[in-house]
């Protein structure tokens, strides 16, 4: 297997594809599917591979196709996660316009990314950086109408982003002469530290950007919450994860983590801006109504789990690091997908507001979105858990209570708006008009009930991923972890997910047959209800808005999204500027006369008194 | 082998036993301040097996499931908890697994009661993981400053350096202890923090649809979680127990001092509850944790 026929599988059958909907829409479907199916297959074949491939020459910079451990774990989550997307897409985007090119921008997206991770040298790596880029663009905007703005609004923060990494490489070009990846992490440990300060800043941005870390994650929310369900997430899952490579590529393979960790002001700043990501945006998550946003809210929180955890430069944090990218391109896909089945069936609601009960009408999509809301909660037993312990541990072992109090107390922000979230939309009363409401078709329930799967065998058994992420973290000059298939085996502080696997299965039967020991048990339905002796208004008897009202009333003034309205505020006072300037071409000519003539008179003033030439 | 499994046995029955019994006391107690005589001691036991024999209903399979979850989850927490020497399960990820697994108790009552589809339920579990938010900020910092304090997450660990007397309520965390004990109320939805049972509110809340063997499993949990809570806090600040006896006086005590400030103090309002939380027992707590880095 060659690098090159896997990109030019990636792009070509995405042309294919497009070209395909012009005969017909089944076999355009088919082809999408089996496309990328089969890079799923192919990136597989490269496991435990390393490859470098040289396969072009632009103006004597070689352009280089590389794979080794960890660029491979991140091909294969982008590829599974788009797979299963697109197989979601089948009966999401039925009936919907213009599906040719959604399912082409769908697939060059996801060849862009399988380009940005294969990359070796960072030429190719910003021209697919761009690709991505734009074509996300496309998909985000695909809804038109608010879409468009939230579109807008992505693009321009992603091409500051782009003009940071551009700087950058061209820095970097002309002190080495060279884009190669590996060359350059050879000769940088000779260059100054504020050199590589610089160089960090400046790609810190561009990935910052991508990754949504706070200040610079405004684009996001309504990025995440008007893109197509499906591709809410792959932008959720694995798009904003390209950040995170891009992190990594920087900390540990660029700057190299030692030199990053001697420059301590930087790498406390991470740090807390991390763990400010976290709080703040788990906290306004909590206040969302939209299912999607509240959702995006929470790809932003994660995201500062998984700084806190790479940036601590402990083969402890990188593993939770890294493995918590993973666990989120899992649990955020999944409900962003369970989000698209309530609104395939619900015909595009997805007001937390406005729903309830549907757990009865859709009870796998219930059982997807409960599971994916403990992996994002880090309930034991769930993937999500394995990575928050290693961070945790880590903020703790090394000393750094007031982070850690950060993560734990965010992962209480998570509970009580993921609570929200299930409650909102599956529990309660079912109202009156979505009686009807049947469960989505398979083609949606297969990626819902896979992603679970994966979310539980993965919680069970972390040790699958944990080797190989514990491989990665041995060639970037760890330690190696003590990993064992149950999970990590220290000897301080050892985690057993068997053990407790056991013990909560055991647990559970126990108190099953102790619950079958009491009288029998009659059904009833959701009118049978106790209403203190009154009868139960249809549609009212219902406690959904604003759920935590206590609480919002105490913190919805420190909890605003003061970056956005300070990003706004230059906006707009940019643009009453621009009007107040606008207003000196006024059209006639008289003016234009005055000005010139004004002009010539500061310039003899100047001349007269300033005595400048 | 045989010892371990009988202790695996053995302390969930004992906690039980222990839950069970402290509710009975309770209502005793309660009784002489009112100057009432009072239900005997073991009359929560015989209302679990009273109800063990009453019709039950039910309104879904995950009005089942969440209960049974909460039940599960305890146990297994309880399995955590080193318990006078005895520790089940003491190689399985400390004191971090312990917070996790604590999840599984309020999470899977809320969804049971999610789907009774009552608004008295929706407002009782929304009023109860607001509570759960107010007291885990001070909760996790106290948790916080035993762990770096002690710079280990294992909780048998900690038990083990308090020995002799050098109980952590004694050290220089003591004011980390303070604010533990003014938590615990909230912690054990006793008054003045009752807001989420508050039976003249919302009609007892979370366990308004809830009749037969489903209310006594609730009353089986929640003695547990009570059970959980107290002895959370003797193993963290009391030094745990030389054996089961030492460490369930001491339990009673912490106990008996809950019922006295239950039965003088009204009901708080949510707003007023969270207030009082994020104020003093937080600023004990901030202390400790900045005490603990500072001694390390």
């Amino acid at each position: 297997m060659n690098l090159e026929i896997l990109m030019i599988t990636a792009f070509g059958g995405s042309f294919l594809t497009y070209l395909c909907g012009k005969v017909s829409s089944k076999v355009r479907d088919f082809f999408a599917v089996f496309i990328s199916l089969i890079l799923v297959v192919f990136i597989s074949c490269f496991y435990g591979k390393s490859q470098t491939i040289h396969y072009f020459n632009f103006f004597n910079l070689p352009l280089i196709l590389t794979i080794n451990k960890l660029s491979w774990l991140f091909a294969i989550a982008v590829e599974v996660i788009t797979a299963l997307s697109v197989i979601f897409s089948l009966s999401y985007m039925k009936n919907k316009e213009k599906l040719d090119f959604y399912y082409f921008i769908m697939l060059v997206v996801n060849a862009s990314m399988l380009g940005i991770v294969l990359s070796g040298d960072f030429l190719s790596f910003y021209i697919f950086w761009e690709i991505m880029s734009w074509s996300a663009f496309l998909l985000i905007s695909y809804n038109r109408g608010p879409a468009l703005k939230a579109g807008m609004k992505y693009i321009v923060m992603s091409i500051i982003g782009s003009i940071c990494m551009l700087v950058g490489i061209i820095s970097i070009y002309t002190s080495y002469g060279t884009l190669n990846i590996s060359q350059i992490s050879s000769q940088i440990s000779s260059a100054s530290s504020d050199y590589i300060l610089l160089i960090s800043i400046l790609f810190l941005i561009a990935f910052g950007i991508k990754n949504a870390i706070w200040p610079f994650h405004t684009w996001l929310p309504p990025a995440h919450s008007e893109a197509p369900s499906p591709f809410s997430a792959v932008l959720s899952g694995i798009l904003i994860k390209m950040g995170s490579y891009g992190f990594l590529l920087i900390l540990y393979i660029i700057a190299g983590l030692n030199l990053f960790l001697e420059l301590f002001i930087a790498h406390w700043v991470l740090c807390w801006l991390g763990a400010i990501t976290l709080v703040i945006s788990t906290f306004i998550a909590l206040l969302q109504n939209d299912a999607k946003k509240l959702l995006a809210w929470h790809s932003i929180g994660q995201v500062g789990y998984i700084i806190l955890g790479i940036t601590f430069g402990t083969n402890l944090g990188f593993a939770g690091g890294v493995f918590h990218i993973f666990n989120h391109a899992t649990f955020k896909s999944l409900l962003f997908l369970t989000v698209g089945a309530i609104e395939y069936r619900t015909r595009g609601v997805r007001d937390l507001n406005s729903l309830g009960g549907l757990i009865k009408k859709m009870p796998i999509t219930f059982f997807g979105a409960l599971v994916g809301a403990c992996g994002l909660i880090g309930i034991p037993l769930t993937n999500g858990f394995v990575s928050k312990w290693l961070i945790y541990k880590t903020l703790i072992l090394k000393g750094h209570p007031f982070l850690a109090f950060a993560a734990l107390i965010g992962t209480w922000g998570t509970i009580l708006s993921l609570y929200k979230f299930i409650h909102n939309i599956f529990l309660g009363q079912l109202p009156e008009k979505y009686k009807d409401v049947k469960e989505v078709p398979f083609s949606m329930q297969f990626p819902i009930v896979i992603l679970s799967l994966i979310i539980i065998l993965f919680g069970i058994l972390p040790g699958i991923p944990l080797k190989v992420i514990n491989s990665i973290a041995v060639s970037a000059g760890f330690p190696s972890l003590d990993v064992s298939i149950w999970g990590i085996a220290s000897e301080k502080g050892a985690l057993n997910m068997i053990n407790i696997f056991a013990t909560v299965l055991i647990a559970l039967v126990l108190m099953r047959l102790v619950f079958q020991m009491g009288e029998k048990r009659t059904r009833i339905s959701q009118d049978n209800n106790y209403a203190a002796g009154s009868y139960i208004p249809v549609d009212k008897y219902n406690y959904t808005v604003e759920f935590y009202q206590p609480l919002f009333r105490m913190i919805k003034p420190y909890f605003r999204d003061f970056v956005d309205e300070f990003y706004s505020k230059i906006v707009k006072a940019g643009r009453t500027l621009s009007d107040r300037t606008r207003k000196i071409y006024c059209g006639d000519l008289g003016y234009y006369v005055t000005y010139i003539v004004l002009f010539l008179v500061i310039l003899i003033a100047i001349k007269l008194w300033g005595k400048v030439w | 082998m045989v010892i371990k499994i009988i202790e695996f046995i053995f302390s969930p029955f004992l906690a039980f036993i222990i839950g069970v019994f402290f509710l009975g006391l309770f209502r005793k107690i309660v009784a002489r301040i009112h100057q009432r005589y009072g239900p005997p001691i073991i009359q929560p036991l015989l209302d679990v097996i009273k109800l063990f024999h009453q019709k039950g209903f039910s309104h879904g399979a995950l009005f089942d499931l969440g209960l049974i979850l909460s039940l599960a989850g305890s146990i297994v927490v309880v399995l955590f908890i080193p318990f006078g020497g005895i520790c089940p399960l003491k190689s399985s990820g400390g004191l971090l697994v312990i917070l996790y697994t604590m999840l599984f108790l309020p999470l899977g009552i809320a969804l049971s009661g999610g789907e009774g589809a009552n608004p008295n339920i929706s407002i009782g579990i929304s009023r109860k993981l607001i509570l759960c938010l107010g007291y885990e900020v001070p909760f996790l910092l106290i948790l916080l400053s035993t762990m770096s304090f002690y710079r280990t997450i294992s909780i048998v660990d900690i038990v083990n350096s308090q020995k002799n007397f050098h109980w952590t309520l004694f050290s220089p965390l003591f004011l980390s202890g303070i604010a533990y004990f003014m938590i615990l109320p909230a912690m054990l939805g006793m008054r003045p923090f009752d807001i989420v049972s508050a039976p003249q509110e919302i009609s007892s809340g979370p366990a308004v649809e809830y009749g037969g063997k489903y209310l006594g499993l609730f009353h089986i949990q929640h003695s547990f979680s009570i059970f959980i809570m107290i002895a959370l806090f003797v193993d963290l600040f009391l030094g745990g127990g030389e054996n089961i006896f030492y460490f369930f006086l001491k339990m009673l005590t912490i106990f008996f001092i809950m019922v006295l400030i239950h039965s003088v103090f009204p009901r708080l309002r949510l707003e007023q509850a969270l207030r009082y939380l994020w104020k003093w027992p937080t600023i004990f707590a901030f202390l400790g944790v900045i005490i603990s880095k500072v001694v390390r």
